[in-house]
């Protein structure tokens, strides 16, 4: 610690801005690991908290995935032996109808029997009404809310509001107010409770529930309860704790988590070099001092340790820095974490406070601490062999030996050609992460090379610009390879991570856009809300016809979407009239025939299931699958594998028939309308409001409105991409800043020298600017390069472990032209002030330099 | 309980013992559902001239339930629940029962206040199983099944709880003829309650007064562990077509302090009534 206080300290000191750049690394770096895996947490979190405080006493819940289930089923739930108390639930989300609080979910449950199981604790009711459950189920418009909804929207006991239903927007009459804790604070304390038949009239639910909830006996075991209701119900339902709910929750976030890890892995990595830079150059300028310590009798470990405890004080104060910048970036993460789940999922939760983990964060904490010394383990070592007589040598630390270059790039070959075997045999999911791995490690491993080769082959090119600053800019950058090529590392590994999601991005998109085109063709979509993706409110069958007899109107097709589990994954069942859909939007099948499918699976004898349910699930056209409904085990061949995107976890599309025969539900999500020749879409859109005007609530949608929100909802699913991106970036900078900051300090005698010997100013900088336009050109080239192959890896990933979506290899030309311009100019940037630094600096300071 | 609304024309009167609203312990795997208000206001009437001698306490309440057997009934109830701090809330309802104790069955239609009107329930008693309840509510033209499934719950804030309103099987529960109080002035048996083993019931145990003079219904306490829980008394006695009838039932949550009156009006016993009223689809009709 002396040597910390006495040796070190001194030095932060002196180079305050180059220790804050340095730490800066860290910070980032931490900060997106932390804020990005906290506003996950976060949701998640709010998610089970939810599920928690509506769940109550309930310790069982039973449910058939989002398709909902007979009101009969109750009664064999009742009369189950284990269960003490079985209540039906019905969730749905609606619009507040007010502006700025967003959406309400609204609980319906059956108040003869919920209250063993749920709280309400009634803040202000008339007790004569409120405490009466009869008067609340008597009255069709009866509503709790809680105390803080209540409040914030200025309703007591007796106000009326209104709601968006399934029956257009209704008038509710507040019948209780609950204190905001337990149940009242779920969801935000944006919750209202309503009788469940109520409710089932409102949402459009016919004699359905959602869900059971109930409370085993006393003595019996949930495991026991569990099993009974699984003989007594069959596999069409599931019967688990209310915190399975949010094991599903966490399914549909693991796509995300996968990409937070690589954003934080490499964010990481780009501060690990970052941190190495500095060391480096560190211990080069230190080397003097070094020299004295080891001749004053200080080990070669106790230098080791020297450097490495400094590394390890720089890693946690960037740490503790990341831990509060990724915090305060977690709560607009997580506000977009939400918004994406609703939109892309239909899964609506919002996380109103951030879930900070201790694991997490001291993960954190440990990985910045300890990426920082990982970093700092090559300069340390150096340093530690310091010959005090060296040590008066100038410069020579700086050069690549021709030994090492041979070594690292026999271990890059070696490395290579285990990462390509990794990759190239089918073998398990670690292997093919372990060969990711290795491939950035041999691009790691080979960057100084290089970045050598490069610098060496540009020297001419910088010559000719500028003779004198070109070649002397040049020579920086050979001469001190590891400076140079810890920064074009930096800047590589940010680049790679740009243009690798940068190309997911485009491919996902384009494949998105083929399949709406594809898909989405028909001239009008009929919803009950006004984002297709809920499906809290759905339409009766009847409403079909109806609209089938409307002027206008040639076609009409009912589609019915839910999300259920399959083989415990939870996918989107598509039921729809097949014959119909083959005839206006028929698809190339990836696997099976592309007529025989559509005839198979509209005769009820297969099914046609996504692309990516296909690989993620490893099945083929022909293979036999089973599904688990309420009225049996719908056990049909896979006539065909299209590609199909209403579903990230994907979807099986079946006759609307076989979806109503099994699991005894004809409503409907959405119509299909296909119009007349002669007839306008917005003739026929006024038509259809008017004809439900006041009656449902219905949104028509044109062709070219879809298309534009299912692209909007794609766009806010990269958008995350794009902060991921803009970190990115910003790390690429920082490098550059660092590296010259450093490189600029390193270089003050040799820039006092030109000076001396009449070196102009103008030189001078022009020497610095060329020498970071050279390192960000470098960086650029290696980053596209490493990019080209992160992106076949991340292509890689999103086949096998995220969507299962086969996305075609492009590159991204056009991010990778935009961020030419965009590094260059960093890095002139970046150089303008360091080159003012050393063209102002005293000249004698700078000749006494070292 | 569920089973017994009234009279029963199905086995053995003695085999099916209501101790009336809400009095003594029940619950019970064989009992599924409570026979709610309507039900078990029949029980709590006694008719009948005095038995010839004393009888063990079980055969005294075997003879309080067959002194109260008919074969339809109809009343006009009012329900004034007073809670703690003074608040008063009334509630009316109508309602019709017929059949007896096994296989009766009870329509039961709230009239006031304005927000409940029309909530009618149907109660249908089996001899064998529980019985089978359905509410109708008007507002959204909705039939819905009951299950009781925790009677332990107040009904319908009201101080009764769903385990009160039920009948209760007599071979259900071990009595102790405990010897003679005075309640109110009148002599009476005070019998102890228990459920057997095979039973499950909120309550621990009951103590029972039956007048001598009459054999009807005192006073029921319930207890859990040692504490008196709720205390249900019958007043207003009234002979009513030959039947010793309790017009006023009022039960007291000895906890929270409220209470709750049911006084029975314009009481008939064996009116004329059709089983076609007493259906689904006359619950809808309404």
């Amino acid at each position: 610690m002396n040597l910390l206080r006495l040796i070190s300290w001194p030095y932060v000191r002196k180079h305050v801005l180059r220790t804050v750049l340095t730490t800066a690394g860290i910070v980032l770096g931490v900060a997106v690991f932390v804020g990005m895996h906290t506003a996950n947490q976060s949701v998640l979190f709010a998610f089970n908290s939810t599920v928690d405080r509506i769940a109550g006493k309930t310790e069982l819940q039973v449910s058939a995935g989002e398709t909902g289930f007979d009101e009969a089923v109750l009664e064999t739930v009742q009369g189950a032996a284990t269960v003490r108390v079985a209540v039906p639930v019905i969730e749905a989300v609606v619009d507040s109808q007010r502006e700025g609080q967003g959406n309400l979910l609204v609980l319906g449950t059956d108040m003869t029997g919920d209250r063993s199981l749920r709280d309400y604790d009634l803040e202000d009711a008339d007790e004569a009404i409120i405490d009466d459950p009869l008067v609340f189920l008597a009255q069709a418009d009866s509503i709790m809310l809680t105390k803080a909804f209540a409040d914030r929207n200025g309703l007591s006991v007796n106000s009326v509001m209104t709601l968006g239903t399934a029956l257009g927007p209704r008038a509710f009459t507040v019948r209780g107010i609950m204190k905001s804790k337990g149940l009242a604070s779920a969801f935000g304390g944006n919750l209202a409770i309503m009788d469940i038949y109520a409710a089932q009239r409102m949402f459009g639910r016919g004699r359905t529930f959602d869900r059971i909830d109930l409370a085993t006996r006393p003595g019996v075991t949930i495991e026991e309860a569990g099993a009974e209701l699984r003989t007594l119900l069959g596999p069409g339902f599931q019967v688990d704790v209310p915190a399975g709910r949010g094991q599903q929750f966490q399914a549909m976030t693991a796509s995300y988590g996968i990409m937070v890890s690589i954003s934080s892995l490499f964010a990481l990595f780009i501060g690990m070099f970052i941190i190495y830079n500095a060391f480096a150059i560190a211990v080069t300028q230190r080397r003097s001092e070094i020299g004295i310590l080891r001749a004053l009798g200080a080990t070669g470990s106790q230098v080791r340790r020297l450097f490495l405890l400094e590394s390890a004080a720089t890693g946690l104060v960037g740490s503790l820095g990341g831990l509060a910048l990724g915090l305060l970036m977690a709560r607009g993460i997580a506000a977009s974490i939400g918004t994406i789940m609703q939109d892309v999922y239909g899964v609506a939760q919002r996380a109103d406070e951030i879930a900070t983990s201790p694991a997490l964060l001291g993960l954190a904490l440990a990985v910045g601490v300890g990426t920082s010394v990982v970093a700092a383990l090559i300069p340390a070592g150096q340093a530690a062999r310091v010959d005090p007589v060296q040590a008066l040598q100038k410069g020579r630390y700086q050069v690549l030996s021709a030994g090492e270059n041979r070594a690292r790039l026999m271990a890059a070959a070696a490395l290579g050609i285990v990462s390509v075997l990794c990759v190239a045999v089918p073998t398990s999911r670690p292997v093919f992460y372990a060969g990711y791995l290795l491939a950035i490690v041999v691009a790691l491993l080979l960057g100084p090379i290089l970045a050598l080769v490069l610098s060496r082959a540009i020297r001419p090119l910088l010559k000719w610009l500028r003779p004198v600053e070109g070649a002397l800019a040049a020579d920086s950058l050979i001469q001190a390879p590891r400076r140079t090529s810890a920064s074009v590392a930096a800047l590589m590994l940010s680049l790679a991570l740009v243009t690798a999601f940068a190309g997911m991005a485009r491919a996902s998109y384009n494949s998105i856009l083929d399949w709406v085109n594809g898909t989405l063709n028909p001239d009008l979509f009929v919803s009950p809300s006004q984002d297709v993706v809920t499906r809290t409110l759905r339409f009766p069958a009847a409403m079909g016809d109806e609209l089938a007899a409307l002027p206008g109107i040639e076609r009409v097709q009912r589609v019915r979407n839910a999300r259920i589990l399959f083989r415990g994954t939870p996918v989107m069942i598509v039921a729809t009239d097949i014959a119909s859909l083959a005839e206006t939007a028929p698809r190339e099948p990836v696997e099976g025939h592309p007529t025989e499918m559509y005839r198979l699976t509209a005769a009820g004898q297969g099914l046609m299931i996504s692309d990516n349910l296909a690989r993620l699930a490893g099945l083929h056209a022909g293979d036999a699958i089973e599904i688990p409904a309420p009225a049996g085990i719908i056990s049909l061949p896979i006539a065909g594998i299209i590609v199909d995107y209403s579903d990230q976890q994907g979807s099986i599309i079946m006759d609307q028939a076989v979806y109503q025969r099994y699991w005894r539900d004809d409503t409907v999500n959405v119509f299909r309308i296909y119009l007349r020749d002669d007839a306008t879409a917005d003739a026929v859109s006024r038509s259809i409001l008017s004809t439900y005007a006041g009656e449902r609530q219905v949104f028509v949608l044109t062709n070219g409105e879809l298309r534009d929100y299912i692209l909007r909802v794609t766009d806010q699913w990269f958008g995350l991409t794009s902060i991921q991106i803009a970190v990115a970036v910003f790390v690429a900078i920082l490098g550059i800043v660092n590296t010259l900051t450093v490189s600029i300090t390193d270089r003050r005698r040799e820039l006092g020298v030109l000076k001396a010997v009449g070196g102009l100013r103008g030189q001078i900088r022009r020497t610095i600017w060329l020498e970071a336009i050279s390192i960000g050109t470098l960086g650029l080239v290696l980053g596209f390069a490493l990019g080209a192959l992160n992106l076949y890896y991340i292509l890689q990933i999103i086949e096998r472990d995220i969507a299962g979506m086969r996305l075609d290899y492009v590159f991204p030309f056009g991010t990778a032209l935009a961020l030419v311009p965009v590094i260059l100019i960093a890095a002139f940037v970046a150089a303008l002030w360091p080159a003012e630094s050393a063209v102002r600096g005293s000249l004698v300071e700078a000749l006494e330099y070292e | 309980m569920n089973d017994a609304v009234g009279s029963s024309p199905v086995g053995p009167a003695c085999r099916r013992v209501p101790i009336a609203l809400g009095s003594s312990p029940v619950g019970g795997r064989t009992v599924r559902r409570p026979r709610l208000l309507a039900g078990a206001l029949l029980g709590l009437t006694l008719g009948s001239p005095a038995l010839a001698a004393a009888q063990d306490a079980r055969q005294i309440v075997q003879e309080v339930q067959k002194r109260g057997d008919v074969r339809s009934q109809r009343y006009e109830g009012l329900l004034q629940v007073f809670n703690a701090r003074g608040t008063v809330s009334d509630k009316r309802w109508m309602l019709e029962r017929l059949g007896s104790y096994g296989a009766s069955r009870v329509v039961l239609r709230f009239t006031q206040p304005a927000e409940v009107r029309g909530v009618a329930l149907l109660v249908v008693n089996h001899p064998d199983r529980a019985s089978d309840q359905w509410m109708w509510t008007p507002s959204i033209e909705r039939d819905r099944r009951i299950a009781l499934q925790d009677r332990s719950q107040r009904f319908f804030g009201t101080d009764f709880s769903f385990e009160d309103l039920e009948e209760r099987d007599v071979q259900q529960f071990d009595y102790v003829l405990q010897g003679e109080e005075a309640v109110d002035g009148e002599s009476c048996w005070r019998i102890q309650s228990v459920p057997t083993r095979t039973k499950s019931s909120q309550y621990t145990r009951s103590i029972v007064w039956v007048r001598k003079s009459t054999y009807t219904f005192a006073r029921i306490d319930n207890y859990i562990g040692d504490q008196v829980v709720r205390r249900l008394t019958y007043g207003d006695m009234a002979d009513v077509q030959g039947i010793w009838t309790a017009r006023r039932l009022e039960m007291t949550d000895l906890r929270s302090g409220s209470r709750t009156r049911l006084t029975l009006d314009r009481l008939q016993y064996n009116v004329p009534m059709t089983a076609d009223d007493f259906t689904l689809q006359a619950l809808r009709r309404q």
